[in-house]
């Protein structure tokens, strides 16, 4: 038994290295020590991932600038990381921290209808290509349900849905980004899928 | 039932995932210009680090500096009678001036006096 766990341990740890994650604690340690090339690649690797987070949660009213907000923040802040390994978790709370700071700027009543209506109009023009097929446009109309209902959620329970459900993280991963209970992404979660359900089947979508 | 429920929360997730709305596009000239304004956000914290000791640093070597240029010694013990006759004899010595001797053998304790221009009269001294 223990020589199947020790096995078992073994190939874990070749898996890790397979899989790159070795190499990213590898960048990291670099980029700490300020080399802007290594931080070049991981910004690579991972801004994808912030871009679609920031894009779930704020739209794509100054996304860009959003993004290259998260990615100096990170910069100017990876000396005080101090374990390599929670650069992912770490990275989606800077980008918690910017969409929220964000949101709060826009709340502040200026530029919040202005925002919402960009948003809003973005999701009404149809972005077609092509009017080849039937599934394209289908998939455009889910998208757009899809995304009405994320607007029709809190901005607690919508980023729980985007971390945990479309961002593919764990709920325990989503409790660090945000700081709360793994209890409380439960809950949320679960009122936001209830939710967000709720709505697809009002808009004729029976899953 | 836990089944069928799970189920419909799996067919949801599994249709958000494969719904969600898309980022558009990234800007080609976005990662440059992010990693051109890296230039003007340089770490901080090595910084930090290095001048937190190099105040402490200055001070402990100033004052290295200045004990070493005004010839400060700690007393020298001697561990035998000997050894404390032969300092003795030495700096005695050493404390007429310059004047008779071919060599001059600085000492720790030279500062300590004015530099004669007038010869003087060696004192025979004896040690016991």
């Amino acid at each position: 038994m223990g020589k199947i766990l020790a096995c078992l341990q073994a190939s874990a740890v070749d898996a890790e290295l397979e899989t790159g994650e070795a190499t990213d604690r590898e960048l990291i340690v670099l980029c700490q020590q300020g080399d802007r090339d290594c931080f070049r690649l991981l910004y690579q690797r991972y801004q994808q991932r912030v871009r679609s987070t920031l894009y779930q949660l704020c739209g794509s009213a100054s996304l860009d600038d959003l993004v290259q907000d998260v990615f100096l923040k990170a910069w100017k802040g990876l000396p005080k990381l101090k374990n390599a390994k929670y650069f992912s978790t770490w990275l989606y709370r800077i980008s918690w921290n910017v969409a929220t700071d964000r949101r709060r700027k826009l709340a502040k009543g200026k530029n919040l209808a202005i925002g919402d209506k960009i948003w809003e109009k973005e999701l009404n023009e149809p972005k077609l290509t092509s009017t080849e097929s039937t599934p394209d446009l289908m998939q455009l109309h889910y998208q757009d349900l899809v995304q009405r209902g994320l607007n029709n959620l809190s901005f607690e329970h919508r980023a729980v849905l985007v971390l945990h459900d479309l961002e593919d993280l764990p709920q325990k991963q989503v409790a660090e980004i945000l700081n709360i209970p793994v209890g409380t992404v439960k809950s949320r979660l679960f009122h936001a899928r209830n939710s967000i359900k709720k709505f697809l089947e009002q808009q004729g979508i029976s899953l | 039932m836990t089944n069928l429920h799970q189920d419909n929360q799996n067919n949801l997730v599994s249709f958000l995932r494969h719904n969600q709305p898309l980022p558009p596009d990234v800007s080609p000239q976005l990662e440059q210009q992010l990693f051109n304004s890296l230039k003007s956000h340089p770490k901080q914290r090595k910084l930090r680090f290095k001048a937190a000791w190099t105040v402490p640093g200055a001070i402990a070597t100033g004052f290295l500096f200045t004990s070493v240029s005004f010839g400060f010694k700690t007393p020298r013990l001697a561990l035998e009678p000997k050894d404390l006759e032969n300092f003795l004899v030495k700096n005695w010595h050493n404390t007429l001036g310059s004047h008779g001797y071919t060599a001059i053998e600085e000492t720790d304790a030279d500062w300590l006096l004015p530099n004669t221009t007038e010869s003087q009269p060696r004192l025979a001294v004896s040690v016991q």
